[in-house]
């Protein structure tokens, strides 16, 4: 076990490294001009142009630029453009929002995922079967950008039932953080609650279809212990390992789009605006962050996966 | 099954307990109280601003949002419309004494000035604001340039500079310029020179604003999120008693928060959640909301804009004066007012109402024979251009009319559209290929003509990068009558003369000028709109505010 | 009605077919889907007999004829006509699509024609790599494999929306010439290629695991034995027997590519003007939601439709190809997390 988690960590190390690298080309290599001149402003001159170039090191070669920046990244040094502040402090400030939207939308994709997943798979072919599978992959199919602005209308301007937007820290009101987040938690659920349940229910499909849940009938067990005792552990083992993933990709701020329209003052809505401004570091930043948090996930859940499946545990001694 | 038990309860709880610690982050107590007068204002920007700090703030956002908090030498009157376009003594006694052919300022500062934080103001300060702020590299910089030695000391950061000399026990303040600089009174009312005290760190203090000469003072600033005022103690105490002119505002702070959904910004200013939204409606809503709130809530401002296409003056096909004018013959404005959706004025001149030397003319009124005739008489050899316009709507749209203007004439077009923050950089980089033809607009930086013609249409303007003379317009008897009206003083005869410029040039047609912008202000049902003051640089005046 | 003994000593395929054509619900939305195709391909037809109007043509300050009234495409408070349907014998059938008052019909038509290429290239193109790595990594393994294999779990790994912002961003504002590669900013390839970049990983990993499996199977030991090179065991021997799984891969993944191209060009990195997709549309839709909600609905329903129906086909060919190939699949899945690999991160990360 160690060994294998020595083996990820290294691993992580060589993703971030990756990351760190694509994002660094994308900014500086492939755009033909320096940020000085964007910094410069309206009324540049070249002596300005020149001044901020030696201020941030734009004028140095391109690797060494990539060093300095990645010296910063590990020192907490690193600074976006405008405003010149810390670029950890804005990363820092946004992981409450972006936890408090993640966590609570991943906790009802998950709860109503299994919910909807059981109920098709217990009616397996009948119209609540049929029903909810439509449903599911009708909740997949729309695009996140036009089911927020829809909710938002119809339920904050229309019925003014919730507010249209923002974040409310917990610690300030939390009866307004609940509801300022209930319509983000529905708009970013509602995409995965239809993908969950979908492949809980086949997962389930199979399981009942396996020998040894014949056999556990057989031996007159009831249908209820038969659930229990076999088939929701075995088909919920690989949703598990799902949700895993599935959670640290949220969590590590790629809920963009849900951020920026609901205007929720996050990681995802910190990257966005930074990617829409085009500043570097930022995006570096929030970039590294995300790579840590997903391969951080990764890593758990394969843990996770292989500590309950025993086919895993032993197949692992006996692999190549 | 125990374990899987176990472990989805123990997921269960760590979700539930993270959420609760991660959540309990920067909790502050949130200020209600509306009272009679006073009160808390309670606004809302569509973006924070690039900097919270005035030596390097170069938005309409920033300069709005410290107009009243830090002061400068000389100030922009406090008032709307064209009142608001003249440049009165702020932390100065008086207007500078001119002499020297031009060349010298000299300026007195107020006595008993304090900062915020009980400092005394002293006639130093101004060389060190104006040195930090070139130190920082700050995109003001280059208006000070032409200060004796500031220069040099942009180059070296060795300072002082020479040309400033001051005496802190008398108060007195003399610059020399390097030669007569007719917009010099304008820079010295614009935020990068506002006064801070001696040993201002040389950083940007967004985070953590320095202290405040002005009426109200930045209590709180949380770069992303939001800001809040209070009363500047020492505005009653010191600051106000000297400037009398100024108000010391009626509201007692305000709490402003970044909302960047402008469609929830008008919900909920008409809800009256937040009091007043510091940009206009989006163009999907202003039609509406100008029709339900005019007079009561809402009210149109002059923005001194210009709104135009460039043409590419140096290359075929645009280096041919029949095709730019052709080109001005073929833009309605009609169509462009539409795609504004109402707040755009037309007009085909480059100086804009409000600004002085202002005098409407229309030279090219919309005419599409006429611009295809001229075209057939031009008959330009280059028909393939491309066309380039920033991303953001409705300026996108007003592009994307211009290339379908284009293609009509005759011209096979590519169209390109950037993202805003880097649409300037882009066209200003002489170094892209196929800058032919584009959209853009320009804002003023302050009430004189000069802003207008000399960094967007003086030959000696045209820089390799940070251009903004897109039209690469460079006509030798323009540029001398811009840089000689430079040099003089505002007047009734200057202002004729730059309106004369502004037809001369128009004659050339190096642009094709569509239009002005006009901006707003939308207040919810608590809030006087009759109060409220609208400065066409400095945007609303918080101390115009008043609930009812 | 044929009784079920007749299936023996049929074909495969046929079988498969059968199958697929017994599932209703399958049938009804692969009609759909076609008709989709059928509509935006018609798109040039009814732009010039009908609508008698480009896609881009703007028509801001005219007025057309409703029956024998006059009124303005696009008023002065910048507010577009409504549908028309036949009023105007056809122009401005579903309205005008805002301020630049274009025909809206014509638009979700071409519109259609982009989100379409755009997302089927994507999934083609993705499938071709995916299958071509899945084979070397399943079949050679050792060395191969590790090299494969770390570089798919890099891109899964990487926060996948925020690269591809990044990069659609960047090639929209310069454009990208790599000796005589040149992608203009504007170009389609530019969401074309960053979607099929990000989606290889979804196919490579299932399709390496089944190689992986079926690269034990007697039957490609026979080959090896028989002499055959590795390119002949691999694409003649392996390669018939991932049909059905690159089929349904293929099929599901036309329907996320079309999402993600959707997503990027909503942050203004994907398709660019003059391009139009139904994912542009929906962005200036939204912002018109109020004055005029059809611009944002018609084209979500024109995507959430291709989606839909590409999901459900899918999901019916996945079970009409191989009624069992979930346990083959996840045989297949197994193997990857014997080795150690991860697996797909979920949709939500597109959102």
């Amino acid at each position: 076990m160690t060994r294998f988690i020595a083996r990820r960590l290294v691993g992580m190390v060589a993703v971030l490294f990756a990351v760190s690298v694509i994002v660094f080309v994308v900014f500086m290599v492939l755009p033909k001009q320096n940020p000085a001149q964007s910094l410069a402003g309206k009324n540049a001159t070249p002596l300005l142009v020149k001044n901020i170039e030696e201020e941030w090191g734009f004028d140095d070669p391109l690797p060494q630029q990539y060093l300095t920046m990645m010296k910063k990244v590990f020192t907490g040094e690193l600074i976006q453009y405008e405003p010149r502040i810390p670029v950890s402090d804005r990363i820092v400030e946004g992981i409450p929002a972006t936890f408090s939207l993640t966590i609570g939308a991943a906790l009802i994709w998950l709860f109503f995922g299994l919910l909807l997943g059981y109920l098709s798979a217990i009616r397996a072919g009948g119209w609540l079967d049929r029903i909810l599978t439509g449903v599911s992959i009708a909740g997949i199919s729309i695009p996140v950008f036009l089911l927020g602005p829809v909710l938002i209308y119809v339920f904050a301007n229309e019925l003014e039932i919730f507010p249209n937007g923002q974040y409310v820290a917990f610690g300030e009101d939390p009866g307004e953080w609940l509801n300022h987040l209930i319509l983000p938690w529905i708009t970013l659920a509602l995409l995965s609650i239809g993908f969950y349940s979908r492949v809980v229910r086949s997962n389930m499909l199979d399981v009942m279809n396996e020998d040894y849940v014949r056999t556990a009938r057989a031996k007159g067990l009831s249908e209820r212990q038969v659930m229990t005792r076999h088939v929701l552990r075995n088909s919920l083992i690989p949703v598990i390992t799902l949700f895993g993933l599935d959670f640290g990709a949220t969590i590590a701020g790629t809920a963009i789009i849900t951020e920026s329209i609901y205007s929720i003052d996050g990681i995802g809505l910190y990257a966005a605006e930074a990617v829409a401004k085009f500043e570097l570091p930022p995006i570096m930043g929030v970039a590294l962050y995300g790579a840590f948090f997903v391969v951080l996930m990764n890593m758990i859940v394969d843990v996770v996966y292989a500590y309950l499946d025993p086919r895993v545990r032993l197949g692992e001694s006996a692999s190549a | 099954m125990k374990k899987l038990g176990a472990l989805i309860a123990v997921l269960v709880l760590a979700a539930v307990a993270s959420i609760g610690l991660a959540s309990c982050g920067g909790g502050d107590s949130a200020d209600g109280g509306d009272g009679q007068k006073g009160g808390i204002l309670n606004g809302t920007y569509a973006s924070f601003p690039d900097f919270m700090d005035p030596a390097l703030s170069y938005t309409a956002e920033g300069w709005s949002a410290m107009a009243e908090v830090y002061l400068s030498l000389l100030i922009y009157k406090h008032a709307g419309g064209e009142e608001g376009s003249e440049v009165v003594p702020g932390l100065a006694k008086e207007m500078p004494k001119i002499s020297n052919g031009g060349k010298t300022y000299t300026l007195f500062l107020r006595p008993g000035l304090k900062y915020s934080d009980g400092t005394p103001v002293k006639a130093s300060d101004f060389p060190y604001s104006l040195e930090r702020m070139i130190q920082l590299n700050s995109p003001g910089a280059p208006f000070y340039l032409s200060i004796e030695g500031a220069e040099e000391f942009a180059k070296t950061k060795q300072g002082p500079i020479p040309g400033i000399k001051t005496d802190d026990k008398t108060g007195e303040i003399v610059i020399n310029l390097e030669g007569p600089r007719g917009t010099f009174v304008n820079e010295l009312g614009l935020m990068f020179v506002a006064l801070l005290p001696k040993g201002t760190p040389i950083e940007d203090l967004s985070a953590n604003p320095p202290p405040a000469t002005g009426p109200y003072m930045i209590t709180k600033s949380q770069p992303g999120k939001g800001w809040e005022y209070k009363r500047n103690p020492y505005w009653a105490k010191a600051n106000g008693k000297a400037m009398p002119e100024l108000p010391a505002g009626v509201i007692d702070g305000a709490k402003i928060t970044v909302v960047r959904n402008d469609q929830a910004q008008v919900d909920d200013v008409e809800r009256g959640i937040y009091d007043w939204m510091q940009n206009p409606p989006p163009s999907s809503r202003y039609a509406e909301v100008k029709e339900n709130y005019e007079g009561s809530q809402f009210r149109v401002e002059p923005a001194i804009s210009t709104y135009f296409f460039w043409m590419n003056t140096q290359e075929p096909p645009f280096d041919d004066v029949k095709v730019r004018q052709a080109v001005n013959y073929a833009v309605d404005s009609r169509a462009l007012e539409r795609i504004y959706a109402g707040q755009l004025v037309g007009s085909h001149q480059i100086l804009p109402p409000g600004m002085p030397g202002h005098q409407e003319f229309d030279l090219y009124p919309y005419d599409i024979a006429k611009a295809q005739e001229l075209i057939k008489e031009a008959n330009p050899s280059d028909m393939d251009i491309t066309v380039w316009t920033d991303s953001e709507s409705p300026n996108n749209e007003a592009g994307e009319y211009f290339n379908e203007v284009l293609k009509d004439l005759g011209f096979n077009t590519t169209f390109k559209a950037l993202n805003a923050d880097n649409f300037a950089t882009v066209i200003g980089n002489l170094s892209t290929p196929d800058l032919d033809a584009g959209w853009a607009n320009w804002f003023q930086d302050y009430p004189h003509p000069n802003d207008f013609f000399q960094l967007l249409l003086a030959g000696e303007s045209i820089q390799p990068t940070n251009n903004y003379n897109f039209s690469q317009f460079d006509d030798p008897a323009i540029n001398k009558r811009i840089t000689e009206l430079g040099r003089e003083q505002l007047g009734p005869e200057q202002e004729e003369a730059y309106h004369l410029l502004d037809e001369e040039i128009m004659e050339l047609a190096p642009w094709a000028p569509f239009g002005t912008r006009t901006l707003s202000t939308f207040v919810s049902d608590e809030i006087d709109l009759d109060s409220v003051v609208f400065n066409p640089t400095f945007g609303h005046y918080l101390s115009s505010f008043e609930f009812k | 009605m044929e009784g079920r003994g007749s299936d023996a000593g049929r074909g495969p395929w046929a079988l498969a077919l059968r199958r697929l054509l017994r599932n209703r619900l399958a049938v009804v939305f692969l009609g759909v889907f076609l008709l989709i195709v059928v509509f935006v391909l018609a798109a040039p037809l009814w732009a010039d007999e009908v609508a008698e109007t480009g896609p881009n043509q703007e028509h801001t300050v005219e007025q057309i004829t409703v029956d024998g009234e006059k009124k303005d495409v696009v008023t002065p408070e910048g507010k577009p006509i409504g549908p028309q349907w036949f009023g105007a014998g056809g122009k401005f059938f579903l309205g005008a699509d805002g301020r630049l008052g274009r025909d809206e019909m014509v638009r979700l038509m071409y519109g259609g024609r982009t989100s379409l290429l755009v997302g089927i290239s994507a999934a083609l193109i993705a499938t071709l790599v995916a299958i071509v790595l899945g084979l070397l990594a399943g079949y050679f393994r050792g060395w191969v494999d590790s090299v494969i294999a770390r570089t798919l779990d890099t891109i899964w790994s990487l926060p996948v929306f925020l690269i591809g912002l990044s990069v659609g961003i960047a090639l929209a504002v310069g454009g990208l010439k790599i000796g005589p590669l040149e992608l203009s900013s504007g170009s389609l390839w530019n969401p074309i290629l960053i979607i099929s970049v990000f989606t290889v990983p979804y196919i490579a990993r299932p399709i390496r695991g089944e190689v992986l499996a079926l690269s034990e199977k007697e039957f490609v030991e026979a080959a090896v034995a028989q002499g055959a090179g590795p390119s002949r065991v691999m694409f003649g021997e392996i390669l018939p027997n991932l049909a059905s799984t690159v089929i349904v891969f293929f099929t599901l993944m036309i329907a996320n590519s079309m999402l993600f191209e959707a997503g990027l060009s909503f942050l203004g990195a994907g398709v660019q003007p003059p391009n139009s997709s139904w994912g542009t549309m929906i962005t200036v839709g939204v912002e018109l939601l109020r004055i005029q909600p059809l611009l944002a609905i018609l084209p979500g329903m024109m995507i959430m439709l291709t989606v839909l129906s590409l999901n459900i086909v899918g999901d019916a060919l996945r079970d009409a190809l191989d009624p069992r190939g979930k346990a083959r699949l996840d045989a297949a899945l197994q193997f990857e997390a014997q080795s150690g690999a991860t697996r797909p991160v979920g949709e939500a990360s597109l959102s």
